[in-house]
């Protein structure tokens, strides 16, 4: 075995089954140590056969051991520090400093070394200090312990001296995990290696049918793919493009970055002292500064629409300024190419009706944050034809974002000086659970129109977005930065999912969300059910019971969904109370979304079909209480409280919350804002602070503030003694109502 | 857009009913408000008071104060009488006389009075704060009109607007105890930030407007500051109100806005005393109070809204958007528009108030009916093949800024400015926005300097637009699609480069001209 060390490791694995073979047992340090080769490669080999299945058995023992560290072995071939300066101090003494230069690196340490052993002294008494020696010979100790742990002999070393050595860093204590070897069930000497794969000339020689494959190992990554990849945001420009196109719009050139202001503002007849004309919002060009080549009829109508009116307006008033107009500017929205194309449209021999869009730069001379560029992209999409209302800009919108995947659309009234009607669009996100803004509408002003020479009866809608807001919202990026510019990061391009745009959230969203359909679906088919069993005459809704409004057809029904975290016990005591003044129909349910259900169950003996009021409790993933009443949706345990208090009061004579005193509901309200926001007060402390001052939360009678804060402290499991009095007060006042 | 601060409290006893968080954000959503923010202020006197901050359009300048605020949800909810705001006919009208020498600073002045007003905390601080938010907005930073408001019985008309040079006007200005020349002044509000911003509009001019009594006492140095003498506290109960501007037309507006709103205080509210103003020889009363009749049609509404509503139902919606509507014989309908609603111009204001009275989200949502067949932009489209064709040669795609600075396109490219055609920007803030960047490559060098930890060999490419002068177009500079890729590694690796540019030409047709002849591409030796 001369030449073991060159050996290879599958050369390793069949020495190591065929000693196996004959001892039975094996150590992987003994046998490295017999064979002189590092360890590491042996245990190489061992996981290599490990690999094979059963043919061998291993265990794992540790041993610990000393080693020395570049100091130590310093140590151990020159002797101690301490040593060293003792030998260097000649016998008629030496000046420290001279000393301390001589001996180096080490001097230091084995200088203080030196005289705490009682080797050396110094003398004071000539000025400056000189180094004597001591004793006339010392004895290396430290040296020739180096020496011993080196040679592996370390149990000759007192064990209270190696922690010091090691204090000293001359040493170290390694854990060293070595192997006990064993036959496995398969065990067998010889071992062919199987091949990875499969090779054209396996397939050649036909050895491929005789040869086992090693498998796949399928935990494994594969090898990334390379390629180029493109940028998120233009992935995403490319789909919002596609749906203009399928909607049927057509392109606008808006390869046009520098803008006068008269196409800019006041074609879209905003007027010159608006405040997005200051140079704090808008980018002006001093190179080249100014352009003069406008339509020249067009100019003097626009002109006149804004200084004195016309067109049916009144203007706004003021002394319009070509010079004000002139002024170029990086265009601060693609608006202003709308204008344009309109005014292209308004000059042919016949109007022929448009469906407009782009998507491109714009640019705002703003304030710079997270979400905030100079330059966004805007997206835009026009509609010019007769007869086009506000509930056609709705529909569009509403078609436009639908193919998005975005369906829960409300509009709000807005103020934009080139449209009228205005509406800012607000989607629902299901994500922060609130309304947001996602874009703005309208329709373009007669002021804007008709001067362009479009026909009296053509409207003009529009409605505009900006690309990296979604964008940002779809791949959960925080900060612009990290999307467009220089600075962004190639990998987040590279690991970028492909835009699937009408599939909003991550693959698990996504997958709650069709379980969210479904359960919409079934509550969907209920309702029809229900109606249809109306129509047969089974309901008896309205015909029981107390003074039913007539506008209600029966008083109540709710759904309401809650987190199994958080059972409101808030409705457990309105539940009672409502119990004894209409006929109550109470069911919980569990939602597929979660595991269990809350600990609370309301239930009743009441049919649905006999109730008056009805509540069917669902417990399911959602982060708040949410109450569906018709086709609203309130959210909140204290709202939910609230609408409840309210009918109670209203048709029950509750007198739980607003047919109270007006001082007390503000009470009840300012309460109620405090305990729902648990960030600044939390209950335990809350709660004792006010019954201090008063028997319930809201003065001497138990209202709806005793009812939120009750249900809050039973979810919170919180129980000091005067929150139990006070449970047990508020318990037993809803049981006398 | 404008955001005002009302304290809940004082909005919950004005509407006449509490409202919840939410209940009060759905109001203000249907309305056209955004409830923004909600927060605690202490108050004057350390009590915390929960305050809300609510957004309002930039034309509604009749709900910028609680007062206006709660009037106009009353009305909307059917909940209060649209009130009729008229002026008073005192025996002897106070006077503005307008000296020719302010023609040239800051020509026109308008004026009013509230007569027995009882003020209270709150109502002097809401005074306040609505002539705050009329000076930043409709006043542009108080460039176009200023107010300045007085007690009434501490000064005597009539009143003289003038120009004086700067160290002839003396006076105590307000909460100050000195008398100070308006150049001392000057100087003393150069460091004041809230005043600060506004001594430009006057400083430099040789005379400043000023505004005496009878007596000589200065009522105020519009639009910087008014007199201390003239001050109005709590107890005062007369109000003289005027308003100096540059634009009649806002400064109309600023007074009506004001006198509308505060007049409800009056002991007879929602009636005005007039002031005339007397300008070379012509005398003019304001304020204008000015109602305006609108006559609408019933069809034109529903066909620009889209919806089925007939005369009397619209009438009876813009009553509830303090538009008092009713229906003519011929079923045409006379909109009143009141002098808070400045902001209606044009019959579509109208229509829109409709519309939101009707509810958006009532409107029946429909399709446009007109078939259109769609036209992608050919350069679009070919940009968008291409990026496709690019990144499947191995190219990742990057997205960089179109602005840059002017060393980016310049001097890190080894060029001068000069020589360069580019778009300067005249206003930039920071040195990334000095011009419109010329080519892509500046803009992929910093992509690869962004991104130095990545293993090599980068391969990027972006094609987008860069801005070009050119005297030759409209406006005097013109967008240029541009591709640039770039290949970064250990060696230079031009052939990895040049294989790409082969590849694109493959792509798009044309042939390499071995010939170097123009009827297809070919390479040559340049100095760059």
């Amino acid at each position: 075995f001369t030449s073991l060390r060159e050996c290879k490791m599958q050369d390793f694995g069949s020495l190591i089954l065929e000693e196996l073979d004959k001892a039975n047992q094996l150590d992987s340090l003994k046998f490295a140590q017999r064979h002189e080769v590092d360890e590491q490669k042996i245990v190489g080999a061992i996981k290599s056969l490990e690999s094979l299945g059963d043919v061998i058995q291993t265990k794992i023992y540790q041993v610990k051991s000393w080693q020395l560290t570049a100091e130590g072995k310093e140590v151990a071939a020159n002797g101690s520090h301490e040593y060293r300066v003792y030998s260097a101090v000649p016998d008629s003494g030496i000046q420290q400093s001279k000393l301390m230069s001589s001996c180096g690196a080490f001097g230091k340490v084995g200088f203080s070394k030196a005289m705490s052993a009682g080797w050396i002294k110094i003398d004071k008494s000539q000025g400056a200090p000189v180094v004597m020696k001591l004793v006339e010979s010392a004895s290396d100790t430290v040296g020739e312990h180096m020496v011993l742990i080196q040679k592996g002999e370390s149990e000759k070393v007192d064990a209270k001296l190696k922690g010091e050595y090691k204090k000293r860093k001359l040493l170290e204590e390694v854990v060293d995990k070595h192997y006990t070897i064993n036959k496995g069930t398969n065990f067998r000497t010889k071992i062919e290696k199987a091949p990875t794969e499969l090779t054209a000339d396996m397939i050649a020689s036909g050895t491929w049918k005789t040869t086992s494959l090693k498998p796949y190992n399928l935990d494994a990554l594969g090898v990334e793919t390379g390629g180029g990849c493109l940028h998120p945001l233009l992935k995403v420009r490319a789909e919002y493009r596609q749906i203009f196109l399928e909607m049927g719009f057509s392109e606008m050139r808006t390869n046009n970055f520098v803008e006068s202001s008269f196409w800019n503002f006041d074609a879209l007849f905003q007027p010159q002292q608006h405040p997005a004309r200051d140079a704090h919002d808008t980018f002006f060009i001093s190179d080249p500064a100014t352009s003069d080549r406008f339509p020249k009829d067009y100019l003097e109508r626009v002109k006149k629409v804004h200084s004195v009116g016309g067109f049916d307006s009144q203007g706004y008033g003021y002394d319009w300024k070509i010079e004000e107009a002139s002024k170029n500017l990086l265009r601060t929205h693609t608006t202003a190419v709308s204008a344009r194309m309109l005014y292209r449209a308004a000059q042919a021999p016949q109007f022929v009706p448009q469906k407009l869009f782009s998507i491109d730069r714009v640019f705002r001379n703003e304030t710079l944050d997270a979400t905030h560029l100079a330059e966004f992209h805007q997206i835009e999409g026009v509609v010019a034809d007769y007869g086009i209302t506000l509930g056609h800009c709705i529909g569009v919108i509403n078609t436009f974002f639908t193919k998005l995947g975005i369906e829960k659309l409300r509009f709000k009234p807005a103020y934009n000086p080139y449209t009228e009607p205005s509406m800012e669009i607000f989607s629902y996100h299901e994500g922060l659970g609130k309304w947001v803004e996602i874009g703005n509408s309208g329709m373009f002003r007669p002021e804007m129109l008709l001067p362009m020479g479009l026909p009296e009866g053509v409207n003009c809608i529009g409605f505009g977005l900006s690309l990296e807001r979604p964008t940002m919202i779809k791949y959960k990026i925080d900060n612009i930065r990290d999307l467009v510019g220089h600075k962004v990061n190639l990998e987040m391009v590279k690991r970028n999912p492909i835009c699937r745009i009408d599939k909003s959230g991550t693959g698990e969203e996504r997958r709650l969300q069709v379980l969210n359909r479904r359960w919409a679906n079934i509550e969907s088919k209920l309702s029809c059910i229900q109606k249809q069993m109306e129509v047969m005459g089974i309901s008896t809704a309205t015909a029981h019971g107390m003074a039913a409004d007539s506008s209600d057809g029966n008083l109540m029904d709710v759904v309401i969904k809650v987190h199994p975290d958080k059972p409101p016990y808030s409705l457990q005591l309105l539940l009672n109370v409502l119990k004894k003044r209409f006929k109550v129909a109470a069911s919980t349910h569990t939602h597929s979304s979660v595991k269990s259900a809350g600990s609370l169950v309301l239930s009743s003996d009441e049919s649905r079909i006999t109730a008056d009021v009805k509540i069917t409790l669902i417990y399911s993933n959602v982060t708040r209480p949410t109450m569906i009443v018709k086709n609203a949706q309130i959210q909140g345990e204290e709202n939910i409280v609230r609408y409840l208090a309210r009918i109670l009061d209203s048709r029950g004579g509750g007198n739980l919350y607003e047919s109270l005193d007006s001082k007390v509901v503000a009470q009840i309200d300012n309460i109620l804002d405090r305990l729902t926001d648990a960030s600044k007060h939390s209950v335990s402390t809350l709660i004792p602070g006010i019954l201090t001052k008063s028997k319930y939360l809201a003065g001497n009678r138990v209202t709806i503030a005793d009812i939120l804060a009750y249900s809050l402290c039973k979810q919170a499991a919180v129980s000091n003694s005067s929150i139990k009095d006070w449970s047990k007060r508020v318990e037993d006042a809803i049981a006398k109502m | 857009m404008p955001t005002i601060s009302v304290k809940r409290d004082i909005l919950h006893d004005a509407l006449g009913r509490t409202y919840t968080e939410q209940e009060f954000d759905e109001l203000c959503f249907e309305f056209g408000l955004e409830l923004d923010e909600v927060v605690t202020e202490k108050n004057d006197d350390g009590k915390e008071e929960i305050v809300y901050k609510i957004e309002i359009g930039a034309n509604r300048y009749d709900l910028l104060c609680v007062e206006g605020l709660a009037r106009a949800l009353l009305v909307f909810q059917n909940k209060m009488k649209i009130p009729k705001y008229e002026l008073s006919k005192p025996g002897k009208m106070e006077r503005l006389e307008v000296d020719p020498s302010v023609l040239q600073v800051r020509p026109h002045v308008v004026g009013a009075v509230l007569r027995n007003v009882t003020f209270t905390k709150e109502r002097y601080d809401s005074f306040i704060e609505l002539q705050d938010k009329l000076h930043q907005n409709l006043a542009r930073k108080r460039t176009l009109a200023s107010v300045g408001t007085h007690d009434l019985d501490t000064i005597k008309g009539p009143f003289r607007y003038m120009a004086r040079p700067p160290a002839d006007i003396k006076f105590v200005p307000l909460n100050q105890t000195k008398e100070l020349s308006s150049a001392e002044l000057m100087d003393l509000y150069s460091t004041d930030s809230h005043l600060k911003p506004y001594l430009p509009i006057i400083r430099d001019s040789p005379v400043y407007p000023v505004i005496y009594d009878s007596n000589n006492v200065v009522l105020s140095l519009p639009p910087i500051i008014n007199g201390e003498h003239s001050k109005i506290t709590l107890k005062t109960r007369n109000v003289f109100i005027e308003c100096t501007c540059t634009d009649l037309t806002k400064g109309k507006i600023v007074l009506d806005t004001l006198v509308t709103m505060f007049s409800q205080y009056s002991d007879t509210p929602f009636v005005i005393e007039p002031v005339e103003t007397v300008s070379q020889g012509e005398t003019s009363i304001y304020p204008s109070l000015k109602y305006r009749t609108e006559t609408i049609r019933a069809e034109k509404c529903n066909n620009l809204v889209g919806v089925n509503q007939g005369p009397k139902e619209i009438a009876k919606l813009l009553s509830k958007m303090c538009l008092e509507s009713k229906v003519n014989a011929d079923d045409s309908i006379s909109v009143t528009i009141p002098p808070t609603r400045h902001d209606v111009i044009h019959p579509c204001d109208i229509y829109e108030d409709v519309a939101i009275a009707y509810g958006y989200n009532n409107i029946t949502k429909l399709t446009p009916g007109t078939l259109t067949v769609a036209q992608q932009l050919p350069i679009n489209k070919l940009t968008d093949q291409l990026r496709e064709a690019v990144a499947q040669s191995g190219f990742t795609e990057a997205l960089t800024f179109s602005l840059c600075s002017r060393d980016d396109v310049a001097a890190k490219m080894r060029k001068k400015i000069e020589d360069i055609p580019a778009v300067h920007i005249g206003n930039p803030k920071t040195l990334e926005f000095q011009v419109a960047r010329t080519a892509l490559l500046p803009g992929l060098l910093k992509t690869v300097q962004a991104n130095r930890n990545m293993p090599l060999p980068l391969k990027i490419f972006e094609i987008s637009d860069v801005v070009l002068k050119d005297g030759g177009t409209e406006v005097g500079a013109r967008n240029e699609r541009h591709l640039s890729a770039l290949f970064y590694n250990k060696t230079s690796g031009f052939e990895i480069i040049h294989g790409l540019l082969d590849r694109i030409m493959q792509l798009l047709e044309v042939p390499r001209s071995e010939k170097k002849s123009s009827s297809g591409y070919y390479l040559e030796t340049s100095e760059d």
